[in-house]
């Protein structure tokens, strides 16, 4: 394999291809476009958590010009919006509009007018008879016997389920004896956590902009991480063929997975168009898109025990999954979060008890980490409590516990399973420990002053893609187009959308690293369903890891017939041809090694294809990753309490990643540092509250009440250090792993693990606002 | 009503509604889409423009009081072919991710290198403060600042 | 209880427009239109209002063309502050830094730059939120607020500005014009301080203090809190209790339990009514500590 450092494009900063439109304002994000004629569309929302509608009346709003859809009007069928899982996986209980909604903000009817002011006055002429049922806020209190059902029949299928006390599915595991391993433990602790429910807070709001076709079909512009998904559950609702279905790869104003499901205003407003005839767009306000995904919350009864000598040794996690009022993951994220719990350290037994409920609030989806940022917390945080009362140094029990090379790993859950071959963690934890003089931190307990100081640690990891050996219920493939052009450069052409990380400009340097082409001839073509073959979703930290693998894949293919046709047109064999990059002429240029003259350009081999009728030069395929393996991740944070009000200080981060080769090395760092921004404000600021009386958001879907950080809230360029240890994961390409979700994952707990450091207080409620901490001090000390 | 407003260097007229917001005139009358919608509210910063040279925010702003003042988009920064020093720095640091909150940082930036071209990092914090951006953590924005504040001495 | 369904931060919904040119005139239209018609002055909480459908104001009086409400003026008496003075200017202007420490303080955490840009003082104040932190300042400063009205001007001091949440003395036809700060309080010791969920956010519980010390000793003092009342309030038991008392230690300290036990803080959404006591009796400590300093 060749060395890192000796990689023409892996490895080096360029600029982004999408730069430049991104910069000038010229970048066309799905908020942004729009088509001569077209209508404007809002949303009536349902002002009750849970109600049967009786009848939506439409006269006045009609009066008033508008169009009108209702529930009657569309498609009575039961959806699910994310198509990532296979069907014995995939529960189905969503509607178009709603005839039951199940929390407050759910569509229940839409109009279209010529402006959005016409439409708003629509939507405020449009009248709901409701009948209100009952509702619930508490995953607790909904599966209690008696607890009104919210869903009546859902598909899996095909096959009709009674989610009989409001449970949404379960999953349970047992591994090894743990009868007999809880009697081995020395030290055992148990404990209850419950994590906070947050808001992806991605810039743009979810868009759609439909445009009906003269065939018959429909054009589709809308947020979302699949294109291909988007198509197939058109499909799957109103029946148009598939040809007649274009879903086009729009930008995003990021996601963080909460478009990785059709977005819900996508069929209502493809439903409006192919009633009016007419473009329709559909753009969330803020306090809509708000109401519409949330992540997940959860409730975890947790026990851990271990040896004298510092060997853990069983686990048990009982773990409760408030899901708000419809699945979208729900039963493939329990497997994933037995993953998450089993993948950090090696337990010889453990047990594994799950359970999704429906409540009626905010539907959950995947939000960076997919419950890995959560369960990450609970973990990193009772590590810590069992190592201080086994009385070893928690760095030192992670070291003696980790999963590492050559371990069996099932980070994606039980049918997710391939071996570790690439590991950083031992580095990450001693290089960090080193920096931050870990073993010198102060003794939690020793402070007394206003202001105390912290310092804690915690691992984290993700897995990149869903690959694996044996196909599981996750669909994880991508696939790559690519073609010689006529003046040498190639056009790449896939259906993988990138979220912003960089995702296509790594793509575009393995395909030119590979080819021996200058980057700049690397074209990343925008395209569409009809132009693209399947990639199923940019989720799962799976861009660079799988399709990248897909784009060396088709490029190694591509090679293949460039080194052909060089062979026939230098009179060589072709195995002996050799590649370079020829800077000066702009250029991948084909040479026979030593003997002068033997060379040619791939710009004078497609000019020579086409004089001859020899044909171009091109290759599509379809490529699924054998493995999903792990990145990992490293934080040492240093915080400031302030024991009057509470309020933590962020002082500074070490972060240490195993990204196996890295290809864009400041994107990369950028990865690091947006993951810390997010866990930060996971640890200490964000908390979607309902009231429990009007069933809304108690911030009426208003950002002035729900805080991300700022710039002055995160620590100054000198107190953030990213570094990347250097590793070759065997099966990535050149060696490349994900980041995106393994920079989260470990945040929260580390900030926890650090607020224990200086108060010498455990919590196990997120987040860590200034009120709950400062309550804590004043119970410990008395006031 | 009739209004005329100096967009990027250019007389404009425009005839406007009293509740037309600054924001949707700029996005839907002069088709000017990279100033953003990010929450409509004031607290995101997406939609920042330059109004006489000071940062506002044009989804708090009717398009009216806007009449015979001068509005600068991001469209208006880069002459032809060449990135403003602001817009390279971008780029060159890294700190453009999904892009969307993108224009309005550059604009503050603008806003904040015209008025103090040797901003410490505490001073280039509190001018962005009051713009998000949820994908970078605001370092390589801080280090873009920094680069562009050298650039434009150059 | 809000609408969501009316609830839309895309647009404005309609109005009747004016945008009166003389302080006479908009007097004139605010009496004519009554309880129908809004101000509009920089319009950062208004259009906040009007996009979540908590208000709908048939008729906006746009002040904003009025000449001569707009600037910071040194008088004889002390300070003027025309009311459609943007916050930017009030954080930008030299004699506010130097004379009034807390005001500038103040000013420079409301909102943010674009914010500031964009903002009057006058709206600052007559939104009428327990937490305005322009209103806080002005209250320890015992400005005073200059109002016109049909019947003419009059002045308020601001200790009886605020009636209740979203409330001001301020009646229909009537504008406030500016505010005036006495010269008397020029060089008094002041501190401000504030917490709150992020560093650009409304404050969950402020404090601006003004002191006039004489060795030690306090002669006169000031203290004004944000968000732990419906209105912006001051609280007098405790300034009545330090006055003439030397800055020693166990006057602090009572001091500080007698500011937690006054002040009426609530539960809300956005913190509670036991944290912000708490917090409260820091701030006393930290205010009076540092005017105990020389």
């Amino acid at each position: 394999m060749t060395r890192k450092s000796d990689y023409v494009t892996v490895g080096k900063d360029t600029q982004r291809k999408d730069g430049v439109a991104k910069v000038t304002g010229s970048e066309k994000f799905a908020s942004d476009l729009s088509l001569p004629g077209m209508l404007h569309m809002r949303l009536l929302k349902s002002s009750f958590p849970h109600a049967k509608v009786l009848k939506v009346h439409t006269r006045e709003a009609e009066k008033l010009g508008a169009y009108t859809l209702t529930p009657e009007e569309v498609p009575d069928i039961k959806y699910c919006p994310r198509l990532v899982s296979t069907p014995e996986a995939t529960y189905k209980d969503w509607r178009i509009l709603a005839k039951k909604p199940l929390y407050v903000g759910e569509p229940i009817a839409a109009v279209a007018a010529d402006t959005e002011e016409e439409a708003q006055l629509a939507v405020e002429a449009l009248k709901v008879d409701y009948e209100q049922l009952p509702a619930y806020f508490d995953a607790e209190e909904s599966r209690k016997p008696g607890a009104t059902q919210l869903h009546d029949a859902i598909e899996l299928k095909g096959t009709i389920i009674n989610p009989e006390r409001n449970i949404a599915c379960t999953l349970d595991l047992q591994e090894g004896d743990t009868d007999a391993a809880w009697k081995e433990c020395d030290e055992v602790v148990e404990r209850t956590y419950r994590t906070n429910r947050r808001y992806h807070l991605q810039l743009e709001t979810k868009s759609v902009l439909v445009k009906p076709e003269i065939d018959g079909g429909i054009s589709v512009w809308s947020t979302t991480q699949s294109i291909h998904n988007t198509r197939l559950l058109l499909h799957e609702i109103f029946g148009l063929p598939m040809g007649k279905i274009r879903v086009y790869k729009t930008p995003l104003g990021s996601s963080f997975g909460s478009s990785i499901q059709v977005n819900t205003i996508v069929p209502i407003a493809v439903a409006m168009a192919l009633k009016t005839r007419k473009p329709v767009k559909l753009t969330m306000t803020r306090e809509e898109d708000i109401r519409d995904h949330v992540s997940y919350n959860m409730i975890f009864k947790v026990k851990l025990g271990a040896k004298k000598d510092g060997t853990l040794v069983v686990g048990h996690l009982d773990a409760v999954l408030d899901l708000g009022s419809h699945q979208i993951q729900a039963y493939a994220l329990l497997g994933c979060m037995a993953g998450w719990w089993v993948s950090l350290y090696r337990l010889k037994a453990k047990s594994y008890k799950s359970v999704a409920v429906y409540t009626n609030k905010t539907p959950s989806c995947a939000f960076r980490g997919y419950g890995n940022p959560q369960v990450s917390w609970m973990v990193e945080t009772i590590m810590d409590e069992l190592a201080e009362k086994i009385g070893i140094d928690p760095l030192d029990f992670r070291l003696k516990n980790y999963i590492g090379e050559g371990e069996i790993f099932w980070g994606q859950g039980p049918t997710v399973k391939s071996v570790i071959r690439s590991s950083g963690v031992e580095e990450i934890l001693k290089r960090g420990a080193k920096i931050v003089d870990w073993y010198n931190r102060p003794r939690a307990g020793n402070q007394t002053g206003r202001y105390r100081k912290g310092l804690g640690m915690g691992r984290g990891f993700h897995t990149s893609s869903a690959g694996a050996p044996v196909p599981g219920t996750v669909v994880d493939f991508s696939g790559a187009i690519i073609k010689l052009n006529e003046d040498g450069t190639v056009d790449y052409i896939t259906a993988l959308m990138d979220h912003g990380g960089g995702t296509l400009e790594a793509h575009a340097k393995i395909i030119a690293e590979e080819l021996c082409l200058p980057l700049d001839n690397v074209n990343v073509i925008s395209a569409d369903t009809s132009t693209t073959v399947y990639d199923v979703c940019t989720h799962a930290s799976r861009g660079i890891y799988s399709g990248g693998g897909a784009a060396l894949k088709v490029a190694k293919q591509v090679k293949e017939k460039l080194r052909t046709f060089a062979a026939r047109m230098l009179d060589a064999e072709a195995s002996a041809l050799s590649f370079r990059v020829d800077n000066d002429r702009k250029q991948g240029v084909i040479y026979a090694e030593g003997i002068k003259g033997r060379e040619v350009t791939f710009k004078e081999i497609a000019y020579n294809a086409r004089h001859k009728n020899w044909g171009t030069i091109a290759a599509v395929d379809s490529y699924r990753q054998p493995a999903c393996p792990p990145h990992f991740t490293g934080y040492f944070i240093e915080v400031t309490v302030d024991t009057w009000t509470g309020k933590v200080k962020l002082d500074s981060v070490v972060a240490g990643a195993d990204i196996g080769t890295v290809i864009n090395p400041k994107l990369a760092a950028g990865q690091v540092h947006g993951g810390l921004a997010q866990g930060w404000s996971m640890a200490v600021m964000e908390d979607m509250s309902y009231d429990a009386k009007t069933g809304d958001l108690i911030n009426n879907g208003n950002l002035t009440d729900y805080k991300i950080p700022y710039p002055r809230d995160m620590p100054d360029l000198e107190d953030f250090e990213v570094f990347f240890v250097e590793t070759v994961e065997p099966t990535g390409p050149f060696g490349a792993k994900g980041i995106g979700e393994g920079a989260l994952n470990p945040v929260a707990g580390t900030v926890a693990n650090a607020i224990q450091n200086a108060l010498d207080i455990r919590f196990y409620e997120l987040p860590l606002s200034k009120e709950r901490i400062l309550r804590a001090i004043m119970e410990k000390e008395g006031q | 009503m009739k209004i005329t407003i100096n967009v990027n260097g250019k007389q404009q007229r425009f005839d406007v509604e009293p509740n037309t917001l600054l924001l949707n005139l700029i996005r839907d009358e002069m088709s000017l889409t990279g100033t953003k919608y990010g929450c409509g509210i004031g607290e995101c910063g997406a939609c920042t423009v330059l109004l006489d040279g000071d940062a506002v925010l044009a989804c708090m702003m009717l398009a009216v009081d806007a009449d015979g003042h001068r509005v600068d988009t991001v469209e208006g920064l880069s002459d032809g072919n060449k990135l403003h020093p602001i817009q390279q720095a971008y780029l060159d640091e890294g700190a453009v991710q999904c892009g969307f909150c993108t224009p309005g940082f550059i604009m503050s930036t603008k806003a904040l290198l015209d008025k103090n071209p040797n901003p410490n990092e505490a001073e280039i914090r509190e001018y962005l403060n009051g713009n998000i951006c949820r994908c970078t953590g605001y370092v390589n924005i801080v280090k873009a600042v920094q680069c562009a504040a050298v650039k434009m001495k150059e | 209880m809000m609408d969501i369904n009316k609830h839309n931060t895309h647009i404005l919904h309609r109005f009747e427009y004016h945008a009166p040119v003389t302080v006479t005139e908009a007097v004139k239209l605010l009496k004519e239109l009554g309880s129908e018609a809004t101000i509009l002055a920089g319009g950062t909480d208004l259009i906040v209002k009007m996009k979540d459908g908590s208000e709908r104001p048939r008729h906006i009086v746009n002040i904003k063309q009025i000449p001569g409400l707009r600037g910071v003026n040194e008088t004889p008496e002390g300070l003027w502050i025309g009311a459609l003075t943007k916050i930017s200017e009030l954080e930008n202007s030299r004699v506010i830094k130097e004379k009034l420490p807390v005001l500038y303080e103040a000013v420079r955490v409301i909102g943010s730059v674009q914010v500031r840009n964009l903002a009057s003082v006058g709206g600052n104040i007559c939104n009428a939120s327990p937490a305005a932190d322009s209103a806080i300042a002005f209250l320890a400063l015992d400005a005073v607020a200059h109002i016109t009205g049909p019947d003419g001007d009059r002045k308020v001091p601001f200790g009886e500005f605020f009636t209740g949440p979203g409330r001001t003395v301020i009646k229909e036809g009537e504008l406030l014009t500016g505010i005036s700060v006495p010269r008397d309080v020029y060089g008094w010791k002041g501190y401000w301080v504030r917490v709150a969920r992020a560093s650009m956010d409304i404050a969950t519980i402020s404090l601006a203090a003004t002191a006039k010390m004489d060795g030690g000793v306090v002669k006169e003092i000031r203290l004004a809190w944000g968000t732990v009342a419906p209105t912006p309030m001051r609280t007098d038991n405790v300034e009545d209790y330090l006055r003439g008392k030397k800055l020693e230690q166990n006057i602090i300290e009572k001091a500080a339990s007698l500011a937690a036990s006054s002040i009426k803080p609530r539960d809300s959404g956005r913190s509670t009514g036991p944290y912000k006591r708490k917090v409260a009796k820091g701030f006393i400590h930290e205010a009076l500590t540092r005017f105990a300093e020389a």
